[in-house]
């Protein structure tokens, strides 16, 4: 009943590696934020009592591990989890560590793409490719700069050349 | 039409109430903030606040200029920021004729210009004379005699265009049946914070209180929230009643024209070539009856300012649906084979609404007390959460998908295949472990579109769905298709 060629293939194409690196120092920063949690606690409550001292200990490690988790295992995680591909019909990505997701976006749908870069992707030479449809934005993170231009215009190229099915 | 005008003097009290309207929890907050402060201090920034409005209001109408130059539609306005915004006649779409109460006491009427286009640019002329509405329709209607001219569209309305009205019996079951309780609950306490410091003081408060058994503290409270919801019920009823009274839906050769209310005229204009999913809602009132009420989304022409979705019909019983939908959207008649979730699921689904029930019921316990036998409350939860389980479903076929949910009304929704943007498997961690997953649709609807989305489905359902937005899909081919359930989708008499 379940034909294995009726359900899709995998995407087949991974994001570079260099990903890894510009995605850690981007969380470095990045999620310095979270550090307002504990501090906040701090100035408002104090650390006066032994319960307010525990209360903050425990904020300021549930942060700490979020942050070097951040910097270590999950920009990996991501990394690896990354599959993307694309054809004359649709583009495919998927992606996700806890929650999993696959998206299908018909070429026929996209209506523009562009390549972006922060800071960290310029210092990297990578970009960002994102794809706009009439209702929704996807990204394929952090490319390879000549990679992303390369897709961003075979995106292009594929969503004039796909017809309109209205 | 060469020089610049401005509109009718009036348009400076409208554009006033669009701003209150605009602004309008800004307001509510001043409101209730206002009034604990009380006093006359209160009172004279509230009369402030009207008067700065009434003069932004008209200084707004002052700035405000248009004309018709070339078939362009000029507009310059802006008080502080200066803006030109210029329509060209071959862009222009629809223009709507439309008008408000204060509109209508001065006998003029609001135009409003829309382009094509998924993002569909919007001008407004919010009062005008009939003549001047006229004229202007003429100047930037395209091509006189081309198949979208209103004139042609009016005489084959005339010549036996199709037409369908809401019968009164229907209206009035509409308007009760009309769930906007919460809408109006909350209207009613925000004007009942308003009135309850006068209260407090009269007369009437002490006689209510001497009349009441000092003892029966429930039953004050329940009969308190009796009125509360016997007033909020009324407020749903009157609103709806206004808001869909005088309905009649026009079906023209590439579009459908809506014309609504009482009060305040309503006149809706939806190409057929923006439309892009149909949406059936039976709220939790109608659907024991058997009824539901219609809504189309639409890119770029909605009910209301951002959304894009409009209410094709009002009230409509499941029986007529299918006959409905075959004389003015027959592309969107379908009867599917249905996908469920397995009976695995039930345990999430319940497991999920019971978590918001639990959540909304500590609220309550936290702040207003009240024994442990609220927790009784958590079983409407579970039924909740198997209701919702029982009522998702999804089908396909190569032209559309049907998605079919509850969050409190039971929705069907109808995409077509060249409509749908994008297609979406997920999946937690806890659900690969058990083997579901979930998938969604987007359309295009409004400003930022909408998804329609099945949650808990066999993964290997889910991974059959998936491939629906590929090009050479075909469901039911040969010994490969969706292993569906005996229900039907969207199952309203269509094989009867």
């Amino acid at each position: 009943m379940y034909s294995a060629e009726r359900i899709k293939k995998e995407p087949s194409k991974r994001i570079t590696p260099r990903a890894i690196r510009a995605w850690q120092w981007s969380a470095a920063a990045g999620n310095l934020v979270y550090f307002i949690v504990p501090v906040g606690y701090w100035s408002a409550f104090g650390a006066d009592s032994s319960s307010g001292i525990a209360i903050l200990l425990i904020l300021a490690a549930a942060v700490l591990i979020l942050w070097i988790l951040g910097i270590t295992l999950l920009p990996y995680l991501r990394w690896k989890k990354w599959r993307y591909s694309i054809d004359e019909n649709e583009i495919d990505l998927k992606r996700g560590i806890l929650i999993v997701r696959r998206t299908l976006i018909p070429l026929r749908r996209v209506q523009h793409v562009d390549t972006r870069q922060g800071p960290v992707l310029r210092y990297y030479n990578l970009a960002t490719v994102t794809i706009s449809t009439a209702a929704t934005t996807h990204e394929i993170p952090a490319l390879d700069a000549e990679t992303a231009d390369k897709v961003r215009d075979v995106i292009s190229k594929y969503a004039r050349l796909a017809e309109e099915d209205v | 039409m060469s020089e610049f005008k401005r509109q009718h003097p009036v348009a400076a009290v409208t554009r006033a109430i669009d701003l209150i309207r605009d602004n309008l929890i800004t307001v509510i907050i001043i409101l209730i903030f206002g009034a604990g402060g009380g006093g006359p201090s209160f009172l004279w920034m509230f009369a402030g606040l009207f008067v700065f409005l009434l003069i932004a209001g008209a200084a707004g109408w002052w700035r405000f200029v248009y004309r018709v130059e070339d078939g362009e539609l000029q507009i310059r306005q802006g008080i502080l920021v200066r803006k030109r915004f210029y329509m060209t006649r071959d862009r222009i779409q629809v223009i709507d004729v439309t008008s408000g109460i204060i509109q209508r006491i001065f006998g003029l009427v609001k135009v409003e210009i829309k382009t094509a286009g998924s993002t569909s640019r919007e001008a407004s002329l919010s009062a005008v004379s009939r003549a001047e509405a006229d004229v202007l329709t003429d100047l930037l209607r395209k091509t006189p005699g081309s198949s979208r001219s209103p004139e042609k569209a009016a005489s084959a309305d005339d010549a036996e265009a199709a037409r369908f009205t809401l019968p009164l019996k229907d209206l009035l079951i509409a308007a009760s049946t009309s769930g906007s309780f919460g809408i109006a609950l909350s209207i009613i306490a925000t004007v009942f914070s308003q009135i309850e410091p006068l209260l407090d003081e009269s007369e009437v408060y002490n006689w209510f209180l001497a009349v009441m058994p000092g003892e029966t503290d429930t039953l004050f409270i329940v009969s308190v929230l009796l009125l509360f919801v016997v007033f909020a019920w009324l407020m749903s009823f009157f609103g709806t009643l206004f808001r869909f009274g005088d309905f009649n839906l026009t079906l023209h050769e590439d579009e459908i024209v809506i014309r609504r209310g009482i009060f305040e005229k309503k006149r809706i204009t939806v190409p057929f070539n923006r439309i892009q999913a149909v949406r059936i809602v039976e709220g939790v009132l109608r659907q024991p009856f058997g009824y539901g009420t219609v809504y189309v989304e639409s890119a770029g022409y909605g009910d209301q300012k951002g959304s894009g979705s409009v209410v094709l019909f009002p009230l409509i019983k499941q029986r007529e649906l299918d006959a409905f939908l075959q004389r003015i959207l027959p592309e969107y008649r379908c009867n599917l084979q249905a996908v469920k979730p397995p009976p695995r699921a039930v345990s999430r689904y319940i497991i999920r609404s019971a978590a918001v029930f639990a959540l909304v019921l500590a609220g309550i316990h936290w702040l207003l007390g009240g024994g442990t036998f609220i927790w009784f409350l958590l079983i409407p939860g579970f039924f909740w959460g198997w209701l919702r389980f029982r009522d998702s479903a999804a089908g396909v076929d190569k032209e559309r998908i049907v998605i079919r949910g509850r969050i409190l009304a039971r929705t069907t929704a109808v995409v077509r295949r060249n409509r749908a943007q994008d297609i979406t498997g997920s999946s937690s961690w806890i659900q690969r472990i058990r083997g579901l997953a979930n998938i969604d649709v987007s359309v295009a609807s409004g400003d930022q579109g909408r998804k329609f989305q099945i949650r808990e489905l066999d993964s290997r359902d889910a991974q059959m769905l998936l491939p629906w937005l590929e090009k050479d899909f075909r469901a039911g081919g040969g010994g490969e298709r969706i292993p569906a359930t005996d229900a039907c989708l969207p199952g309203w008499g269509f094989s009867r």
